[in-house]
């Protein structure tokens, strides 16, 4: 069933308590009793969910109380997008395809706040000293709940599942932070929410901060067991986590270009495409001016990004310096190779790829260009196991595939290419319109140059 | 263009009737709400005696304008601030001199007016804003002739000169002012590092600016609706108050940095905890709400960090005389001597609206019990 709403809640309250001696199960015992006191704040008749971007205030302990007088127990939730006031102050830039394409549930961000002006009790302010030495506690957890729902689902049960959520997540954090607690040292637990294959959906694990995912083998490996999920390829690693379509990525790289295309449209062929998440890397970007040489090294950080975003590897998209010192360090090349601007072919990908990752790759050649029309069955079964980008190079030019259009019967083929060669800005329009990111036929390829591609192989790990 | 500043007759019953001894000077305050375009005052009171014991003071310098007692004005305008409701505060000061002194007025006047602003302003937790006025008025009233000067000095620039401004009598100024009122919970634990006292004041300061910055933030509902845009707040319409905070006022930024918690070995801890009730008045000038949100805000600010001040102080008077680790305190600070002579010439001068919620606390140190008494 699909679903159009994902409601998203984010708050942070702060943890503290006070430790009389670091460790024992008496240190325990307050703890779980601080959590216990976070729990009854969340249940508690003061607690109020705004609606980011509108005047829509909800108690959804106090009766549903709403400060918007359309806006009842029994509204549709769908209802609330009314009072939300979009903040496009620019134009939505988008070219005729783009409008095709079907579009993700919509996000609706709201925050968690605390009503202070409804006291409990009517004491005197007083001040109470306690002069023994303690270990003091502070520590801010950052609530980050989600529901997801269909768009007739009533604000009453919307509401309802975001409290249990907050209260879930609560005891989620406090079994983190029991189980990664060393005496006083406590580590701050973070949601992390993954879009899994359905029947689960949008979940949310909690991971300790500063555990890096390495150490973090057994806890996933529970988790794809609960979940069901395939044992050979990481679905909860941090990287993993489901990107929010109304969240800008910070480093300004655009994400999946390709998905704003429409794919052409051949009798009978199947469409293989790359799996999952890469970022378009590309000339001058980063202050590089590698106009004229730097294209397969392009297509190399275009592949990295792959691996990183799927969450295979923690580490940077290497630079062009980064990337000749590796194949120094596997002695490929000379020292003097670093801070030059030599080309690279697929040999050096796949070699770099390996260095750099531990990423085995498939080479293949064809001896001519119009051969790569015939190599449809290979490619497609590539994008269907792997799934990964694929980097050729031949003649004098590098290139990014990302996926064929391939007609088994007919033998009929288009290829779907990144082309590192482009100069400007991430401006989506010109990208997909100029088709730097694009469909292209058989006579694409120089047909009398020989070609190498060289396929990643996907680890088999979690 | 100087500033108007709108007095309320009772004000000019007040000043006209104060006494002095021959040669001596009155010094005084005067309180009320300040706007962008005019200011309001709506409360004078003089500056009480001393009661010293022992010999009387001699005399510090030629004339009786050096022998103002900078600290004791001072102190007495803070006391007074701190008991003034949301939306009062302290405008300036007043001089009473004889004929002879007037020339010399005006430098005492800047003098005093500084000091005390810096006084009044120290811990204070919550920043001005760009629309808060600065100016602070000066008022000379000659003894024999009755005659006023009114000038306004820029605190905020120490090098600022005395600027002319409008000192006009009308007469209830504050019958209309539209008042807030509000109860906030108030639970704050906080971890005290080192034992001296000064470590003591610095840990509550501390903890009580993390406390004021929610607040500062908050949303404030008048009447169910945001007050947060420049909509009139209309007389009378005011039912109910609300504040709603975002819990932790861990900022974003410093969130991200965070990956375990902050823990210190302390001393011990203090915690405050109880309602406080708080009000704030605002003029009748086409006031807007969010200046009212503005007020009342500052005032539960101030309301708990003035309580906090003087439960500190309180604890040191009693230091070592109670027993055990866990010490339990409850407020009583006497102001006897300071301004509780002048309470009822505080509620005769006042227009019975603005400033007839007057906290005093007595001290009871036998029966340790907390009296609120309203005049």
């Amino acid at each position: 069933m699909q679903c159009d709403f994902i409601f998203r809640l984010k708050g942070i309250l702060e943890f503290a308590c006070q430790l009389d001696n670091s460790n024992g199960a008496q240190s325990q015992s307050t703890i779980s009793k601080s959590f216990q006191d976070l729990r009854s704040k969340v249940s508690s008749k003061n607690i109020v969910f705004t609606v980011c971007n509108s005047p829509v205030l909800i108690w959804p302990n106090a009766g549903f109380q709403s400060s918007v007088e359309s806006l009842t127990e029994a509204s549709a939730c769908g209802d609330i997008l009314q009072c939300i006031e979009s903040d496009d102050g620019g134009r939505k830039k988008s070219s005729k395809k783009k409008d095709k394409k079907k579009s993700g549930p919509t996000v609706v961000n709201m925050k968690l706040l605390f009503e202070v002006t409804e006291p409990a009790g009517d004491e005197a302010p007083s001040l109470i000293r306690v002069s023994t030495q303690q270990h003091c506690v502070k520590m801010p957890l950052p609530l980050d709940c989600t529901l997801s729902v269909t768009t007739d689902e009533s604000l009453a049960t919307v509401c309802t599942g975001l409290v249990e959520a907050l209260n879930k997540q609560l005891a989620d954090m406090e079994e983190v932070v029991l189980r990664y607690r060393k005496g006083s040292s406590f580590l701050v637990p973070q949601p992390f929410h993954f879009q899994l294959p359905k029947p689960a959906g949008l979940i949310t694990v909690i991971y300790p901060a500063g555990v890096p995912d390495s150490q973090l083998q057994a806890v996933r490996e529970d988790l794809h067991r609960k979940f069901k999920l395939p044992c050979d390829r990481p679905y909860l690693r941090r990287a993993n986590a489901f990107h929010f379509p109304d969240a800008a990525y910070k480093d300004g790289y655009l994400r999946n270009p390709h998905i704003h295309l429409n794919p052409p449209n051949i009798e009978d062929a199947k469409l293989y495409l790359v799996q999952g998440v890469y970022s378009y890397h590309h000339y001058m970007q980063d202050h590089v001016d590698d106009n004229g040489w730097g294209c397969a090294y392009r297509s190399l950080q275009t592949i990295f990004s792959w691996f990183q975003q799927q969450g295979y590897v923690e580490t940077a998209v290497p630079t062009h310096t980064q990337i000749q010192q590796a194949l120094v360090d596997v002695g490929d090349k000379e020292p003097r190779f670093v801070s030059s601007r030599q080309w690279i072919g697929s040999i050096e990908v796949q070699a770099v790829l390996n260095q750099l990752l531990g990423v085995t790759s498939k080479i293949m050649f064809v001896s001519q260009g119009s051969e790569l029309a015939t190599k449809g069955r290979e490619l497609a079964n590539h994008f269907q196991t792997e799934g990964t980008p694929v980097m050729i190079g031949g003649g004098i030019l590098a290139h990014t595939i990302l996926g064929v259009v391939w007609s088994e019967n007919t033998g009929q083929i288009r290829f779907l290419i990144l082309d590192p060669h482009y100069t400007g800005g991430e401006d989506l329009q010109t990208i997909t319109d100029k088709g730097w990111c694009g469909w292209k036929g058989p006579e694409f390829w120089d047909q009398n140059a020989y070609y190498n591609l060289c396929l990643p192989q996907r680890p088999k790990t979690i | 263009m100087g500033r108007s500043y709108f007095v309320d007759e009772a004000v000019e019953e007040y000043l006209s009737g104060l006494q002095a001894a021959p040669g001596s000077c009155v010094t005084g305050l005067l309180a009320g709400q300040s706007s962008p375009q005019r200011d309001f005052v709506v409360l004078a009171v003089q500056t009480p005696h001393m009661e010293s014991e022992g010999q009387p003071k001699a005399s510090k310098g030629v004339s009786p304008l050096d022998d103002i007692d900078v600290e004791w004005v001072t102190e007495h305008a803070k006391q007074v601030s701190r008991m003034l409701p949301g939306g009062l505060c302290i405008l300036g000061l007043f001089l009473v001199t004889p004929p002879e002194l007037s020339k010399d007025a005006q430098n005492a006047l800047k003098r005093l007016i500084f000091a005390m602003d810096k006084y009044i302003i120290k811990g204070r937790l919550w920043e001005l804003s760009e629309e808060d006025v600065t100016d602070r008025v000066t008022l000379h009233i000659c003894f024999k002739t009755k005659k006023l000067v009114c000038k306004t000095f820029d605190v905020k620039d120490p090098k600022s000169s005395a600027k002319p401004a409008d000192w006009k009598y009308q007469t209830g100024i504050s019958s209309s002012w539209p008042m807030l009122a509000c109860s906030v919970e108030v639970d704050l634990q906080i971890p005290v590092t080192g034992s001296s006292s000064d470590n003591t004041d610095k840990c509550m300061k501390d903890g009580l600016r993390r406390w004021a910055k929610p607040i500062e933030a908050a949303y404030c509902l008048i009447n169910g609706r945001q007050a947060l845009d420049d909509s009139e707040l209309i007389s009378g319409q005011v039912k109910t108050l609300s504040f709603l905070c975002h819990v932790d006022s861990t900022e974003q930024s410093e969130l991200d940095e965070r990956s375990s918690a902050l823990v210190q070995v302390c001393s011990g801890s203090m915690r405050v905890r109880g309602v406080v009730h708080c009000r704030a008045y605002i003029h009748n000038n086409k006031p807007k709400a969010r200046h009212a949100a503005q007020a009342i805000k500052r005032d539960i600010i101030n309301t708990v960090c003035s309580r906090v001040e003087m439960f500190l102080e309180d604890l040191l008077i009693n230091e070592g005389s109670q027993k055990g680790a866990v010490v339990h305190h409850v407020l009583h600070v006497l102001l006897k001597g300071m301004v509780h002579p002048k309470m009822t010439i505080l509620s005769s001068v006042t227009h019975s609206h603005v400033v007839a919620h007057v906290f005093v606390f007595l001290l009871y140190a036998v029966h340790k019990r907390r009296y609120f008494e309203e005049y």
